[in-house]
């Protein structure tokens, strides 16, 4: 009896010790990245100015959004803009993130500037293996015969469906809702009633062309994407990315960033070069439009082993200069060249507390013309959730 | 009865394993934002001249994430024409040339280095910052920093080719560490107009760092089972079964510059393959063919191919007409490109040139691919012995 019962614990033992390794070795593929497709995907940095008279620093550029869908089946999908966008006290209607407008505050002497964090979002429908692209600026919606404008359209309707029947039908992509803009794009792969499934077919490129009658500038970065599972989706509006009940994979526990200290020339074209960080949290409260403070640890590591640190509260979305983390004097920062003595520098980025996990992406300006968006590396994930609310169906 | 029973149960557990211990190689996929034990930088220019494409050099980034001093064994891989000033062929071959060399990094170091110049050891490198008696601070601190070792500058001018590392302990022996992070910045070199693109070094993590699965031979075993060659099965993840990705018709205009008002614009994107089974010891190239499958907005298929030996950057328009605009008639493609199952996989980057009005302004963006899957067969590394 003592040698059967054994038995049976020896066998609960052995397969409760295969789930877990199970488990764990399919974690293993299920981690946050820009290099494979997805269930969410998160355009950290979205950046308008069309105007004829440019008015921000980057002068008139636009985003070019890619999404395409990896599977041989429909997909819908659900997205947001986050406007974050700033605006003056004194002049509500006036546009005035220090990141597009520089020192130079457009709220005068007598206003200040007021962070805003503002979505609207609107659906897509992806036919198989479709890709579809639209500029920030404008949207897309599906094609017009009559329409001469060159803008991108969906092209699968009624008078034109896809191979298989299927059809964009349904898509409507609306622009950013002011221009200039600065702020953030995330979408979500949903089924056809808008509630949110457990695939991942979705992957998409963000594109900022900077385009002058004798200047064209051109610098790209890939989505990052959050895989569905490992867990069953609840098919409910709050979507748990890891820990207890996880829908999705967990954001990662750290961001390192390899970068040029500000202020110091490239070797090459010996152009100075900054670099601007852009975060934003992975938790976001869409429904109650609440946005998410974070307190942002940054460690510092030059080519001397030497090591910096820093901090600084992020909500909801920062775009910056990485030498005005700390300080408004970019050469007193240790971000600076002049600070920390060498060319480059590691610096690992991490949101403190529980449900504070950030993503992220750089992009580095040269002074001579030159910029390079790119993706940031991750490290780790948290065993606690963040989450994100979705407004009602 | 019972025996068999036990039998059976055992045997049942031995499966179990063997089938836990594959998923999890299944799917462990390379990288491109985690720290990893080789980094593949597919694509690194230097060409005084322009006499391959523009005036460019490349500078690289690499970093330790650990907290451990960390060992990389590189290789520069030279594949331009054995005649440069004119285009690789059958009668002007490219040279896949390798030349090797170490470098270390201390905890959390950061290093970088430029293409043509490589790096030498040098303490008495200027560090950036304020120059006695006041004025602009000191801000071409090249090479500042402890040395990584003495890296060579590249060996032609020009240069084209891939950068290959990979992580070994301080006898130089292959170890699963996952601790290295690159980047790689083509820049243009003066008096062209500034522009730079930049792409992250595509990571091959080593499975089982608890374990160090590593046999240490020279012998590097990306993905598959067990093979005369890799008799402890695989010690890195394989690299990926399908790469996708998400590009411009060849010719098609740019829609920003259009809105703009800047037009006529054009696309073209570069793409560069790199297989991932490749024979330094024996310096033979592999070759493989690699298939293209398109789909363009209206959903409709398309399919090309080309072979690849050692290494290849090239526009998408040299592959075929399939590529053009004319043919596909819209402006965006997914494309998925995979490589027979009995030959190397490989991984890629792009680069994607825009050109706006007459004479042509010309600005370069550079992407990570996508993967997806994982080679079945696995590929090998098979680089030189050591001292």
């Amino acid at each position: 009896m003592a040698r059967r019962i054994a038995g049976v614990w020896m066998r609960h033992v052995v397969l409760s010790s295969l789930a877990v390794l199970a488990f764990s070795a399919r974690a293993v593929r299920a981690d946050v990245g820009s290099d494979e497709a997805a269930a969410i995907l998160v355009f950290p940095k979205i950046v308008v100015d069309t105007s004829a008279t440019p008015q921000t620093w980057r002068g008139r550029i636009d985003t070019l959004v890619r999404i395409s869908n990896t599977s041989t089946q429909e997909v819908s999908v659900h997205c947001f803009w986050v406007n974050a966008n700033g605006h003056c006290t004194n002049s509500p209607a006036t546009i005035c993130n220090s990141s597009l407008f520089g020192a130079s505050s457009p709220c005068g002497a007598s206003g200040f500037c007021v962070q805003g964090w503002q979505e609207t979002d609107f659906d897509i429908n992806i036919t198989a293996r479709q890709p579809i692209a639209w500029l920030a600026s404008r949207g897309e919606s599906l094609c017009d015969p009559h329409d001469t404008s060159g803008d991108p359209c969906l092209p699968l309707g009624d008078a034109h469906p896809g191979p298989g029947g299927q059809d964009n039908k349904g898509s409507r992509i609306l622009g950013v809702s002011e221009d200039p803009f600065i702020g953030e794009l995330k979408c979500i792969e949903v089924d056809k009633n808008g509630v949110p499934v457990a695939l991942n077919d979705l992957k998409g490129e963000a594109e900022f062309v900077h385009s002058n009658p004798d200047d064209l500038d051109v610098d790209g970065y890939n989505a990052i994407g959050i895989p569905a599972g490992p867990g069953p989706n609840n098919a409910d509006n709050t979507l748990v990315l890891g820990g207890p009940g996880a829908e999705y994979s967990s954001c990662p526990n750290i961001l390192i960033l390899d970068h040029f200290f500000d202020g110091a020339n490239d070797p090459i074209s010996h152009d100075e070069v900054t670099t601007e960080l852009t975060l934003v949290p992975c938790s976001e409260d869409f429904l109650h439009q609440a946005p998410i403070t974070t307190p942002v640890q940054f460690l510092v590591f030059n080519e001397f082993e030497q090591r910096f640190s820093t901090s600084r509260r992020v909500t909801c979305f920062d775009n910056i200069k990485i030498s005005n983390i700390e300080t408004r004097s970019a050469d007193r920062s240790i971000f600076s060249a002049a600070v920390s003595g060498t060319l480059t520098g590691q610096t690992r980025i991490r949101g403190v507390g529980d449900h504070n996990t950030l993503l992220g992406v750089a992009e580095e300006f040269r002074d001579g013309g030159g910029s390079a968006a790119f993706n940031v590396h991750f490290n780790g994930t948290r065993p606690t959730s963040d989450f994100i609310y979705l407004p009602p169906n | 009865m019972g025996s068999v029973n036990g039998m059976i149960w055992r045997w049942g557990v031995v499966i179990a394993l063997v089938r836990v211990i594959g998923v999890g190689q299944v799917f462990a996929d390379v990288t491109t934002e985690r720290g990893s034990s080789i980094l593949i930088f597919p694509k690194v220019i230097y060409d005084s001249q322009g006499l391959i494409g523009g005036q460019v050099d490349t500078l690289i980034q690499i970093s330790n994430t650990s907290n451990s001093l960390v060992f990389a064994h590189c290789f520069y891989v030279n594949a331009a024409p054995q005649n440069p000033a004119e285009p690789a062929g059958v009668l002007n071959p490219s040279q896949w040339q390798e030349i090797d060399f170490d470098i270390f990094l201390t905890k959390q170091q950061p290093t970088h280095w430029v293409l043509s110049g490589g790096r030498v050891e040098d303490t008495s490198d200027k560090s950036c910052g304020p120059v006695s008696g006041g004025g602009p601070p000191f801000s071409d601190c090249f090479n500042a920093g402890f040395d990584p070792g003495k890296i060579p500058p590249a060996p032609d001018d020009p240069f084209v080719g891939e950068l290959k590392c990979i992580e070994v302990d301080s006898a130089g022996a292959p170890i699963n560490g996952n601790h290295l992070k690159g980047e790689a910045t083509i820049v243009n070199l003066p008096p062209a107009l500034g522009d730079a693109s930049k792409y992250n070094a595509i990571g091959v993590l080593g499975l089982n760092t608890d374990l160090n699965s590593n046999n240490s031979d020279n012998i590097l075993c990306l993905g598959g089972g067990v093979t005369p060659s890799c008799p402890t099965g695989a010690e890195y993840n394989a690299c990926p079964g399908t790469v996708i990705l998400n590009h411009f018709a060849e010719n098609a205009s740019d829609p920003v510059i259009d809105l703009l008002g800047n037009s006529p614009s054009q696309v073209n994107t570069e793409l560069t393959i790199v297989p991932c089974s490749e024979d330094f010891e024996n310096q033979a190239p592999a070759r493989i063919t690699v298939q293209f499958r398109l789909t363009n907005e209206f959903e409709e298929l398309f399919s090309a191919s080309t072979t690849v030996t050692c290494w290849a950057n090239f526009e998408l328009d040299d592959v075929g007409l399939v590529f053009d605009i004319r043919f596909l008639g819209t402006r965006f493609v997914q494309t998925r490109l995979s490589s027979p199952d009995e030959q190397a996989g490989f991984v890629a980057v792009s680069e994607e040139f825009h050109q706006q009005g007459m004479p042509a302004v010309v600005s370069r963006a550079a992407f990570n691919l996508h993967g997806e899957g994982d080679r079945v067969n696995g590929d090998v590394i098979h680089i030189p012995e050591g001292p």
